[in-house]
């Protein structure tokens, strides 16, 4: 692996220690959670309207804001500043000046800008009905490229924007174990590139295949992935 | 690889709460967010949605087979003649645990969740300790979970990758079996459907 790990893209990152486990434990710890929590479904429509485009300015936060201490809506609401700013809904650093805070507080001056994704790293486009109401489930009048049982590899994501394909399946060997709806590629709606709609297929690894000599035994992982990321294992270089 | 990460530097610009709040009045004042819609969200989820919703259908699984198969081979389709909706289940499946087999699901790239069938997540599901482990080691993280696997049980796990969201079929506990419908839903936490613990004995 060659370049550094997304700051997201977390499968099998090591250092990570204890789970902090509550079985007990509410959705809500705070009331400025809820505040995030209920402001978002209002901003989106302003902001991040396509499918994958608030994931990916999640993803695109520095990693101290990412895995900040306040955690999950912290992190929310840092994606939430930077989008507002992004659609110039607010003027660069205009929160932190209403906080009285030193300029460069705020999540936007560290943000990655988005990655300007070439359309030809992306699987091209097709004409396909949008259904009336708000889904990312399409029809695709043609067929699957995998079957259940085809052994499959995904060599990597070379378009270098915002991806579905964990990093921890990459190059490895998996079976396609079942065909799920075709969806809109996120890969290429978070950039505003069209749609380009896919089959999805789950891929099961054993884990020594992930993990070679330190896996568990007995495990499996299922991860599902967009068919423009896999080739037949038999005709991957 | 990442490695170890400082999780004691000072948080942005002073509380989560004053930061929240003057964001709150600046999107009040440019016309973008509307008060009173954060209370109505924030209520329906924290009471009309939760684990009740899956639990229901677990534990009528459990009293009927016919439904079990219905919902393991086609859940979208339960769901809709069930009358639930709702954010993020566009596409679900449903993961049977038995003797010798057992699911667990997370979202390593987010924190994807059945947000309509089981609620808003806990912290714990969508934090990097969880999201980052349970795919490479996952019977030592259930274990220090509290549940203990068998060695010869298959662990089979679920990442949340694309739109389709997962939920786990627990096992049903000894003793249930003469016990109806709200008593059953009772024995079905959330974490059980999430698969890092067992359906409660009754």
């Amino acid at each position: 692996m060659n370049q550094k790990r997304k700051v997201h893209d977390l499968g099998g990152a090591l250092g990570w220690g204890r789970i902090p486990y509550d079985p007990q434990e509410e959705p809500f710890h705070e009331e400025w959670e809820r505040r995030v929590f209920g402001m978002i479904f209002q901003v989106l429509p302003h902001t991040a309207v396509r499918p994958g485009e608030f994931r990916y300015a999640l993803e695109r936060l520095a990693e101290n804001d990412y895995f900040a201490p306040d955690g999950y809506y912290g992190r929310w609401r840092s994606a939430m500043e930077v989008l507002l700013e992004e659609y110039g809904h607010f003027e660069t650093g205009e929160l932190d000046s209403r906080l009285a805070v030193p300029s460069g507080t705020g999540a936007g001056y560290r943000v990655q800008s988005p990655t300007a994704v070439n359309e030809k790293d992306l699987p091209p486009d097709s004409p396909t009905p949008i259904p009336e109401h708000r889904t990312v489930r399409r029809e695709l009048d043609r067929a699957p490229s995998f079957q259940i049982g085809d052994r499959v590899v995904a060599p990597g994501n070379t378009a270098g924007g915002h991806t579905r394909l964990p990093e921890y399946v990459q190059g490895a060997p998996g079976v396609v174990v079942k065909i799920h709806p075709a969806e809109v590629l996120p890969d290429s709606t978070a950039h505003g590139l069209g749609e380009r709609p896919q089959h999805v297929v789950s891929v099961a690894y054993q884990a020594r295949d992930l993990w070679g000599d330190e896996a568990e035994e007995k495990v499996v992982i299922n991860v599902d992935l967009y068919e423009n990321y896999l080739q037949l294992e038999a005709e991957a270089q | 690889m990442t490695e170890k990460h400082d999780h004691t530097h000072e948080t942005n610009a002073g509380s989560s709460e004053i930061r929240t709040a003057a964001l709150e009045d600046l999107l009040v004042e440019k016309g973008l967010v509307d008060r009173s819609r954060i209370d109505s969200l924030v209520e329906r989820f924290e009471h009309d949605l939760g684990p009740m919703i899956g639990a229901r259908l677990v534990a009528k699984a459990w009293l009927e087979s016919d439904f079990q198969s219905r919902l393991v081979s086609d859940a979208d389709e339960v769901l809709r003649q069930e009358n639930i909706r709702g954010g993020e289940i566009e596409h679900v499946e449903v993961k049977v645990n038995e003797p010798g087999i057992h699911n667990v699901v997370v979202c390593t790239l987010c924190s994807c969740y059945p947000w309509a069938l089981l609620g808003l997540p806990p912290a714990w599901y969508k934090s990097p300790e969880y999201r980052a482990r349970v795919v490479r080691e996952p019977r030592k993280v259930l274990e220090e979970m509290g549940l203990s696997l068998e060695p010869d049980t298959e662990i089979r796990v679920w990442d949340s990758s694309s739109e389709t969201r997962f939920l786990v079929l627990p096992e049903q506990p000894a003793g249930s079996e003469d016990l109806g419908m709200e008593d059953l839903a009772a024995l079905v936490t959330r974490d059980s459907m999430i698969g890092v613990a067992k359906a409660l004995s009754p």
